[in-house]
């Protein structure tokens, strides 16, 4: 990469730890370090919120997906919209009103401490592998295409992001979302612009040829379980697991706690129900015009430069037949595309449509070699391939101008950041509010708690970076632990639905809690094609059902 | 002792224009996508 590429990376690393230690003149005392003295104004918060969801895999898997699989992969954003204005009117309130520090605690303030302690106790199992697994994503692309080792692929974004969140509080994260988030936003749009300009075609030419290879496809209105994404699917599912993550995650609640009211923290989400959708179908739309570029341009046949290496010396014949065999493929599929677009100059209705039909022939060729060397790179490096992920950092690399390659670099990291510096936040958040001062130290001052604070965020961050470092070969251990973390996900939600039910005890929350993630574990075991999005629904909902009759029967041996 | 939210008497109505505003962006936002798959998406 160009040195000014470099500097620019660089320069926004050393800003986000300057600004972030600057930022920890505020907070002296806990309620400043976790929630700002809850005096943070509603759009920071909003940003925020939007930076914390928003991580590099949204940068590098999210615009793969969309070169390969098009815009279906919208429609799990459905159910956002509705799921911010049912928590701005539910949980938001009472969470807020509460003047609580996490989401747990409000649940022992509403049933008992055995309930806040285990809810707490399975967010931080969950979220502490999930935070390695995020610094991982990015740190794994950067290390194949820059020839780093994992460590110092780590090292470099997680390091400052836990400098950063250690000594300024959630001042420092806030902030540097804000920043995060407008550099993300600008990376993204300057590629659109980059992309219009180097296709040779013209951008509703570019369109009509993508939407003939499926592409262009959003939506999918069949009522079919094992489908991951469909209309219904995004809307029932996606309310239910968007419910969950903004209402009862501590990574999300913890930033709009922060909020100066409870209408600054309402709005604070609203501004993720009016963007998110359209700042997803813009991502997703990079990765099919990226698609559309690679028709005009000849792409690598693997877009992984180390696996590419690995093939080539393990099988240096075959792989050397097969790039012969996808040039060839390459030059068909560029003349039929270029054919599409004239026919579509031309107007004539038949022409169009003999036109495509070459063009998706010539497209299934393509493929049909690529899944050939995808296989092979899974038998040379003995993993998955997940080429999928190199599909834009090769492209940013190949063929953006000096200064928007580093730009964009700077924007993955801080999508990366954002994201890893919310977790460990409420991270810590989690293991001094709901276990050292709950459990261990009540009577400590301030002070003290201030220092475990840090020492735990810092403690933390170690963690998530060895977790990260180690990725490769804990993958099946954090895929149970992922696994096991959407078993409880949507019983935790039950429980704050059942927490606004008057008639509900602590009995009940805490077995039906249980009971819903034992019913969600049992679906997964015993009807597997049942997409995980349905999880959150069908566990949400046992827990109010267990919890209801639980609470009835507990009810009058209470009383 | 539940503690309960901080609510105004107007806070119905707030929320039922805040919700008819934000499904009006969003049926505007699903027609778009429609838009896009009728136009292009053969």
């Amino acid at each position: 990469m160009h040195p000014l590429n470099w500097a620019i990376v660089i320069v926004y690393l050393v800003y986000v730890v300057v600004d972030g230690i600057r930022r920890s003149k505020d907070t002296h005392e806990i309620e400043g370090y976790f929630l700002a003295n809850r005096n943070l104004p509603w759009w920071a918060v909003g940003l925020s919120v939007m930076a914390t969801q928003l991580s590099a895999v949204t940068m590098i898997g999210t615009t793969g997906q969309g070169a390969t699989d098009g815009l279906r992969f919208i429609q799990f954003y459905f159910g956002l919209p509705i799921a911010m204005v049912i928590l701005g009117v539910t949980i938001v309130p009472f969470l807020h009103g509460a003047r609580v520090f996490t989401a747990y605690e409000f649940l022992e303030k509403r049933f008992d401490a055995r309930t806040r302690s285990l809810t707490s106790f399975l967010f931080l199992l969950s979220r502490g592998m999930s935070c390695g697994t995020i610094i991982a994503a990015p740190a794994v692309v950067f290390s194949a295409i820059f020839g780093w080792s994992m460590a110092w692929s780590v090292a470099l974004i997680g390091v400052p992001t836990v400098l950063y969140t250690m000594i300024g509080g959630v001042q420092a994260v806030t902030w540097a979302d804000v920043k995060q988030m407008f550099l993300i936003v600008g990376a993204l749009v300057a590629i659109v612009v980059v992309l219009v300009f180097k296709l040779p075609v013209r951008p509703d030419e570019a369109l009509h040829i993508a939407g003939a290879t499926g592409r262009l496809q959003v939506f999918d209105f069949s009522f079919d379980l094992s489908k991951t994404y469909t209309f219904w699917s995004g809307i029932l599912g996606g309310t239910f697991l968007m419910l969950s993550y903004f209402g009862t995650d501590q990574s999300q609640v913890q930033r709009y706690l922060t909020a100066r009211s409870v209408n600054e923290a309402r709005s604070s989400l609203l501004m993720s129900a009016y963007w998110k959708i359209p700042l997803q179908a813009l991502v997703l739309l990079i990765g099919v015009l990226v698609f559309v570029y690679y028709l005009f341009q000849a792409p690598p046949l693997l877009f992984n430069p180390a696996h590419e290496r690995l093939v080539r010396q393990a099988e240096p014949a075959a792989f050397g037949a097969l790039e012969t065999r996808f040039g060839a493929a390459f030059t068909a599929r560029e003349r039929a595309a270029r054919a599409v677009a004239q026919a579509e100059d031309a107007g004539d209705a038949a022409e169009q449509e003999a036109a495509m039909g070459v063009f998706r022939a010539r497209e299934a060729d393509v493929t049909t070699v690529r899944t050939e060397a995808l296989a092979m790179a899974a038998r040379a490096s003995g993993e998955p391939s997940r080429d999928v992920n190199y599909i834009i950092p090769r492209f940013v690399l190949d063929a953006l101008p000096i200064g928007l390659a580093g730009l964009f670099i700077a924007g993955v990291m801080a999508a990366a950041m954002s994201s890893i510096a919310a977790e460990l936040n409420s991270l810590s958040t989690a293991t001094v509010i709901d276990f050292y001062r709950r459990w261990i130290r009540p009577e400590a001052s301030d002070a003290h708690f201030l220092n475990v604070s840090k020492l735990a965020t810092g403690v933390w961050g170690i963690f998530a970076c060895i977790v990260a470092t180690f990725a490769a070969t804990l993958g099946s251990l954090i895929e149970v632990v992922n696994r096991f973390g959407s078993f409880f996900y949507g019983s935790i939600l039950g429980v704050f639905i059942l927490a606004m039910i008057p008639s509900s005890r602590g009995p009940g929350a805490f077995f039906g809690l249980l009971a819903g993630m034992a019913t969600v574990f049992a679906v997964t075991v015993g009807l597997p094609s049942v997409s995980f999005l349905w999880h959150n629904l069908i566990g949400a909902v046992a827990v109010v059902v267990v919890g209801t009759l639980v609470s009835a029967v507990a009810r009058p041996a209470r009383g | 002792m539940t503690p309960g939210p901080s609510s105004a008497p107007d806070d119905g109505g707030r929320f039922r224009l805040t919700l008819v505003r934000v499904l009006a962006v969003q049926v505007v936002t699903l027609l778009l996508l429609w838009w896009l798959q009728a136009r292009y998406g053969r």
